[in-house]
């Protein structure tokens, strides 16, 4: 039964204030960021972009992106890898502890981020390894490996196992089909993977709150200076950390707009 | 299941399993044996015994767990009723609006959780972006509703709003229109279509949603760190402190081990239940 | 190499855990033969095709190829290849590239690979300029005749269709089944199909092969399969039938409790003393005139008749059960529902089925 006009509405409407209340707090943070007082209190009486220039001055700013981007890049890359593989074995292949292997990457999204942060200190602690950003991207990967895991998975669920038979019928190895088939089906998946890998490790705070050690990620810094001393300087890195993932997102969309119109055009051309 | 699919399925899940046994597994297991160490020590090199668990008892621990338990599973409940009408618009009612959403939401779980909740707090503090302009206006205030153990599950509410809607629109996805359109032709109400057809079929994307909910709610940290103040502690504020000041590393081991257990064991028993597979779409 | 079957299978046996796929069986393929092998869904003619092309391991039994053994032997290393059900087209590649494949994973030149893919799209009669669309803008029809070319452009010692049409409509089905047939005459090369779909298998095939629960059933030319079926299964896969129980005494003589038999009466090729089934198809029954005799009759009422484009479908009500009659749609007959009907019909029309030990 198609639902009621009405309830189409309210629907609707709903779906328009959800997306408000999500993004409220964002508006505020943004607001803040452009207000000169050092001590913020709204309504904002004058406007600046003065804690922008403090902040793109700031070597303290500049040490903290270099982290946060190290340890995003390399969280990208490794899982990328791990997830397309990860993914054949979680959704293609049918072997014998598929179901349990499909368990177990589910149990680290289950997992409290803190305490799985706080039991990979103790165990860098007990293998005599001292804390950098290097453990920071181990303990981003145990959580994030698995999620772009299944992202992965949901696209090879989707193509026809019949394809890769064809492949290894028609003459083609292990290696082959993985590259020529399965590597070009999987990659609008990959792709997104790599996107949320990038931007989870980006906006990380619980993981990297114990496993930095004495390196210390944007999340992190905005969070200690939020629970004690505050600086002006919060809601400015807040947005700038916003502003940049929104525009990785949205470069992406249309990246992949352009390449589905463009496919578009050349069929209408045939 | 031939033995190519065999070999080849087995090859491929080594790189995950291998980060998850050395780094998700194994720390676990120095969680549990640091855990029955005693009071204060830094290695595991000490004679066993059970005095962090007995503390957990004695000084208290427990009424931080029945809290962050108990705002939990409210958090779960307020998203269960919040979530559902959304998640049927998504997977029925909506079109391209459903994508709108879909990016909308993914997007702001890009955004630091701190800084979003930072945000409300700017947002709702006595001078902030509510209370500020409607005193501005009306030149009477009013109390912030910051720091109280409603705020806290308001912020639980916010912020793990996406791991509830999108399994539940999955789940509602699942059933299939024309079982619908049979019950309302054979005369059942909306209601009777409710919770006779539509609840237990989507029932998978239900549990997973409650679930993955609760347990990422029951073991949060900064909405009570940032929304509530000290009202209350959770029980993850309690294992930090432990770590941080306390420098009691078998005492934060022993509380880490009972939120362990609660979780992990729900959590196991969750996807037990569910058949991954389907959810996820297979073709097959 | 002459007298030799191109593939033969011995003993092959497929068991998943306690199930029984595959129980025993035994084949000869000839050179140049179109066979296809037809069956109800799970009667093991999927497991059987996987096994052939090398997609499934067998479980015991021998596959011999040109005499040399094959079963160990990887599929991509096989000198065979499949069409599947779904096409298993690749959606990333043009038309080209797709035909193209399996001569690029054999290293050929490019110049070389584009000349042959031309020739295979001039064979399956699509236009020379699809060699550069997408697979997303081919028909079914086009589809398939792409997923043909390449596997043509592999130049497999034996071709293997596994239900490659099920997917099509009606009309589409019947053109490209005949084409199908044609191309099998053009190309000389051995077709092994697979379907569950009688009149696909009998309008193409050489030999068919009756699959259930794992066995071969009968392995014979189309007309043989309808005309003398060795079970019961088999006549009622192949289409409408009657059967009726009959005994034969030591000395020939026939004895039925349900049809009138005429004095003298006698089956051709029956063991004296058997009993079984008399079989009959619908076509070959007629409606009894007084006057006109046969070496079986019976009556009944009629229950319903029912159009079949050309032909007339009647049902009878005979105390046999349902009896089917088939007429041309000119000799239709007058009489209404619940008038009381005599059918008969002699002897060298019939099949009899003898009841196995």
């Amino acid at each position: 039964m198609p639902a009621s006009r009405s309830t189409r509405i309210a629907l609707y409407v709903y779906g328009v204030l959800v997306i408000f209340f999500l993004y409220l707090p964002l508006v505020s943070v943004a607001f803040a960021s452009v207000s000169r007082a050092r001590y913020l209190s709204f309504p904002i009486k004058r406007y600046s972009t003065k804690w922008y220039g403090e902040a793109l001055e700031s070597s303290t700013v500049s040490d903290l992106l270099t982290t946060s981007l190290s340890v995003a890049v390399l969280v990208t890359v490794i899982s990328v890898v791990i997830a397309f593989f990860g993914a054949l074995a979680f959704a293609r292949y049918q072997w014998r502890y598929r179901t349990t292997f499909q368990k177990l990457i589910l149990l680290p999204i289950f997992f409290p981020q803190t305490v799985l942060g706080l039991a990979l200190l103790m165990w860098f602690n007990s293998l005599g390894v001292i804390p950098s950003w290097k453990t920071a991207v181990v303990a981003h990967l145990v959580w994030i490996a698995p999620i772009a895991t299944l992202i992965v998975a949901i696209r090879a669920y989707s193509f026809d196992p019949a394809l890769e038979e064809a492949a290894r019928d028609m003459g083609a190895g292990t290696w082959t089909i993985l590259r020529e088939i399965t590597l070009p089906l999987l990659m609008p998946g990959l792709v997104s993977a790599g996107l949320f890998a990038f931007l989870l490790s980006w906006g990380n705070f619980p993981l990297s709150l114990f496993t930095t050690g004495a390196d210390s990620t944007l999340p992190e810094w905005l969070y200690a200076k939020m629970v004690s001393g505050y600086s002006p300087l919060v809601p400015t890195l807040g947005v700038m950390s916003v502003v940049g993932s929104f525009l990785l997102i949205l470069t992406a969309l249309a990246v992949a707009w352009l390449i589905r119109a463009n496919r578009e055009a050349r069929a209408a051309q045939n | 299941m031939n033995t190519l699919d065999r070999k080849l399925g087995f090859l491929s899940s080594l790189p995950l399993t291998v980060v998850l046994l050395a780094s998700f597994l194994a720390p676990m297991v120095v969680v549990a044996l640091f855990s029955i160490m005693p009071a204060k020590v830094f290695s595991l090199a000490n004679m066993p015994d059970f005095s962090a668990y007995s503390v957990f008892f004695s000084q208290g621990y427990y009424k931080s767990l029945l809290w962050s338990l108990g705002m939990a599973l409210a958090s779960t409940a307020i998203l269960l009723l919040v979530c559902w009408p959304l998640a049927y618009g998504m997977a029925k009612v909506f079109g391209r609006f459903t994508l709108v959403l879909t990016i909308a939401v993914v997007m702001s779980l890009f955004v630091s959780e701190n800084i979003r909740l930072f945000g409300w707090v700017l947002t709702l503090m006595k001078g902030g972006l509510i209370e500020g302009h409607f005193r501005a206006f009306t030149g009477v205030g009013f109390e912030s509703p910051l720091y109280g153990v409603g705020i806290i599950v308001f912020g639980l509410v916010y912020v793990y709003l996406p791991f509830m809607l999108f399994p539940l629109a999955q789940g509602i996805a699942m059933v299939p229109d024309d079982t619908r359109q049979a019950a309302y032709d054979l005369g059942a109400t909306r209601w009777q279509v409710l919770w006779q057809i539509e609840v237990p079929l989507a029932a998978p994307g239900i549990v997973v949603g409650s679930l993955l909910s609760f347990v990422l709610a029951a073991g949060a940290l900064a909405e009570s760190k940032i929304l509530g103040g000290q009202a209350v502690i959770a029980i993850a504020d309690d294992i930090e402190t432990a770590f941080t000041f306390g420098q009691n590393w078998p005492l934060g081991s022993a509380l880490s081990m009972i939120l362990i257990v609660i979780i992990g064991g729900l959590a196991l028993f969750g996807v037990s239940k569910v058949d991954l597979d389907a959810i996820m779409g297979r073709k097959r | 190499m002459s007298g030799q079957a191109l593939l033969r299978l011995e003993g092959i046996v497929k068991k998943f855990g306690d199930f029984t796929a595959l129980d025993g069986i035994d084949l000869d393929i000839n050179e140049g033969e179109f066979f296809t092998i037809v069956g109800p869904s799970g009667s093991g003619k999927s497991t059987l095709i996987r096994l052939l092309v090398g997609m499934d391991d067998v479980t015991s039994g021998e596959i011999r190829l040109n005499g040399a053994r094959i079963d160990q032997t990887p599929a991509n290393l096989r000198p065979t290849c499949m069409v599947f059900q779904s096409l298993a087209l690749f959606p990333h590649m043009s038309v080209g590239q797709n035909i193209e494949f399996p001569l690029k994973l054999r290293k050929e030149d490019p110049a070389a690979r584009r000349t042959r893919a031309l020739e295979l799209l001039d064979l399956l009669r699509l236009p020379r300029d699809y060699y550069d669309k997408r697979i997303s803008q081919c028909s079914g029809g086009e589809r398939q005749r792409v997923a043909l070319a390449r596997a043509l452009a592999f130049d497999p010692e034996i071709l293997f269709f596994d239900e490659p049409l099920s997917a099509l409509d009606y009309r589409l089905r019947k053109t490209l089944e005949k084409e199908l047939k044609d191309l099998h005459a053009r190309t000389g090369k051995t077709f092994v199909y697979i379907t569950h779909s009688l009149e696909e298998a009998m309008v193409m095939s050489d030999r068919i092969a009756i699959m259930k629960d794992g066995r071969f059933e009968q392995i014979a030319v189309a007309d043989e399969i309808y005309g003398q079926p060795v079970s019961r299964f088999v006549a009622e896969f192949m289409g409408e039938v009657n059967l009726f129980a009959l005994d034969t005494g030591t000395d020939g003589t026939l004895s039925s409790d349900i049809l009138s038999i005429r004095e003298g009466a006698r089956l051709s090729a029956v063991t004296p003393g058997a009993s079984g089934l008399l079989m009959v198809r619908p076509e070959y029954v007629r409606f009894a005139e007084t006057g006109e005799s046969y070496d079986f009759t019976l009556s009944g009422k009629l229950h319903g008749e029912y159009a079949l484009g050309s032909r007339i479908q009647y049902e009878l009500e005979t105390p046999a059960g349902m009896v089917t009659v088939e007429k041309l749609r000119e000799d239709r007959l007058s009489a209404r529902e619940g008038d009381d009907i005599a059918i008969g019909f002699n002897a060298d029309v019939t099949h009899f089925i003898g009841d196995t030990p």
